[in-house]
């Protein structure tokens, strides 16, 4: 349990007589960073939530001692109007501060304020408003008001939608360098498979309600994202040869079973046609 | 207490104000104005104006029940105001029905109970025209000594709430991330909301008590750079286009109803404050 920042035992997750997460047992190491994949609609975000309480569950949730008081959010997206006037400072001031915004702030939390954007990257940017920044910079303000509560755990749900890919590269970047500098385990939401084989030290795979876990070298089989996205997939080149065959007619990557109907009917993820041998 | 800053009042430079019945409207609105200003902005980043415009519709079931069990209507409207807000929330937390959809079931629940039970009794005209328009003109000690009350009530909430109902705003998971008590300050909110539009349809009417609240915050939402601009500019504006609806309303060559004027001047001032905005945007472009 030392090793792990929590633990996760038979959760079991269910919204108006549908089962989003079945018997879900996983655990998530300690000082790692552990990312969430999976399908649309397959419960990723709703495990994450689970970690929050923020859904009814059964089955338990043990946190590693002093984790659950020091919990970090990063979500994705706000509900703020278009042209409310929030700027950083006042958005990250709610963080930290009980003196109200608009009593505005004093020379210690100015101080604070610039010293958690400059963590993220965003120096400079405190008069700045919410509504004026990309969708990057919003997601690094996000994270600069989480990391103002000290968290030990960080969760993030899917923090990079919406942003491009150097964008999304940076702000894995900065977070796997907060990892690795202050010790926070950080588990989050991914679509971004590339990136999470890259810098994830622990993967849990969510599919259909399951939940498979590993090393994203052991998770991130060709096989394994076949089974789960029904596309080929291939982010380790040296695991092609031994799970994928090619379909001799297209040429694209063909399930073993899929073979046997080949030549006379193509039946591989690209031509499917699903016809027997005549 | 009351007496003494009518006096006062009634110092100020202006024909109107000599009168006692002004001096008490004026004092009336200039509690009223930094409540509905300060209540407006959290309206707006809440995105509750039509939450407000259904409690002040159900004001018509609080005269109802006034009506019904032969009590003075404007505490019934209050109470049930108040009701009526903490049920919507409660709608909308448990259940999955959308937020617009929750409101507008209620609010026509309401009105056609109270267009029901009005309708039944004679007589009653005249305070449905006071309810619909509003009379600030009739303002009493009474009515000014609960505003006296309310104002440091709602600031207090304000100066302890103002972060955590904005954490509640822009997004409840994370604001629960951040130890705040989502659902307390909801019903909060929505029971202070509900009391000060309960009042401010007693001064400018049920027609107008949405525009009340948030077209001053609308318009300070144009000319600010931050939220505590936002803040203190919406109670300015307020204060301006109560003082000034209120003055211009009683001057004889107009003679509009004072509800309405208020509205109005705060109205130009926000069609002021977005072309001013657009224009230095343009120049900015």
């Amino acid at each position: 349990m030392a090793q792990n920042v929590l633990e996760i035992s038979h959760l079991n997750v269910s919204f108006s007589g549908r089962t989003v997460l079945k018997d879900v047992c996983a655990s998530l190491p300690m000082g790692g960073m552990t990312v969430f994949v999976g399908p649309n609609g397959a419960g990723k975000t709703t495990l994450l939530l689970s970690l929050l309480g923020e859904v009814p569950c059964t089955g338990s949730i043990t946190f590693a001692e002093g984790i659950r008081s020091h919990i970090g959010y990063v979500p994705q997206s706000l509900n703020s109007e278009t042209y409310t006037p929030i700027t950083c400072s006042e958005f990250l001031r709610l963080s930290f501060s009980r003196r109200p915004l608009w009593l505005g702030a004093t020379a210690a939390m100015r101080s604070k304020v610039e010293e958690a954007l400059d963590k993220v990257g965003m120096a400079g940017m405190a008069g700045r408003s919410l509504s004026q920044l990309s969708g990057g910079q919003l997601h690094r303000v996000l994270l600069a008001g989480a990391l103002l509560g000290s968290p030990r755990l960080l969760l993030l749900d899917e923090p990079a939608s919406g942003v491009d890919m150097q964008g999304e590269h940076l702000f894995w970047e900065l977070l796997d360098d907060l990892r690795k500098k202050e010790g926070i385990s950080i588990a989050m939401v991914s679509h971004n498979l590339h990136l999470t084989a890259h810098y994830a030290t622990h993967v849990l795979c969510v599919h259909q309600g399951s939940c498979m876990q590993g090393a994203p070298r052991d998770v991130l089989t060709a096989g394994n994202l076949m089974t789960i996205f029904g596309i080929p997939i291939h982010l380790y080149p040296d695991q092609c040869a031994a799970s994928q065959a090619l379909c001799p007619s297209c040429g694209a990557f063909a399930d073993k079973e899929d073979l046997q109907y080949c030549p006379a009917g193509c039946t591989c993820a690209h031509c499917k046609t699903g016809r027997s041998l005549s | 207490m009351i007496a003494y800053l009518c006096q006062a009042l009634g110092a100020l430079p202006l024909d109107c104000l000599q009168h006692g019945f002004m001096q008490q409207a004026l004092l009336g609105l200039l509690l009223l104005a930094p409540v509905s200003a300060v209540l407006g902005v959290e309206v707006i980043h809440f995105r509750m104006a039509f939450f407000s415009d259904a409690i002040g519709h159900s004001a018509f079931a609080g005269v109802a029940l006034g009506l019904l069990l032969a009590c003075d209507p404007r505490w019934t409207m209050l109470a049930f105001g108040i009701l009526v807000g903490l049920g919507i929330v409660a709608l909308q937390r448990r259940s999955n029905i959308s937020s617009d959809m929750a409101i507008g079931v209620v609010f026509s629940a309401v009105v056609a109970f109270g267009l029901a039970v009005v309708s039944r009794s004679h007589g009653t005209a005249r305070s449905m025209q006071q309810f619909l328009f509003g009379d600030i003109l009739t303002i009493g000690p009474d009515e000014l000594t609960f505003l006296m009350a309310l104002v440091p009530v709602v600031f207090v909430i304000q100066a302890v709430g103002f972060n955590s109902m904005l954490l509640v705003a822009l997004n409840p998971v994370m604001a629960r991330a951040h130890g705040v008590r989502t659902a307390m300050w909801q019903y909060l909110f929505a029971s202070l909301l509900a009391v000060v539009v309960i009042f401010s349809v007693w001064t400018v009417g049920v027609l107008l008590v949405t525009a009340m609240l948030i077209v001053p915050a609308g318009c300070a939402r144009n000319i600010s750079s931050s939220l505590r601009g936002m803040f203190w500019w919406a109670i300015a504006i307020s204060l301006f286009s109560s003082f000034t609806g209120l003055v211009l309303s009683a001057q004889p060559w107009l003679s509009t109803a004072t509800g309405a004027t208020i509205v109005l001047v705060s109205c130009i001032l926000f069609a002021l404050s977005t072309l001013s905005r657009r224009c230095l945007q343009g120049r900015r472009g």
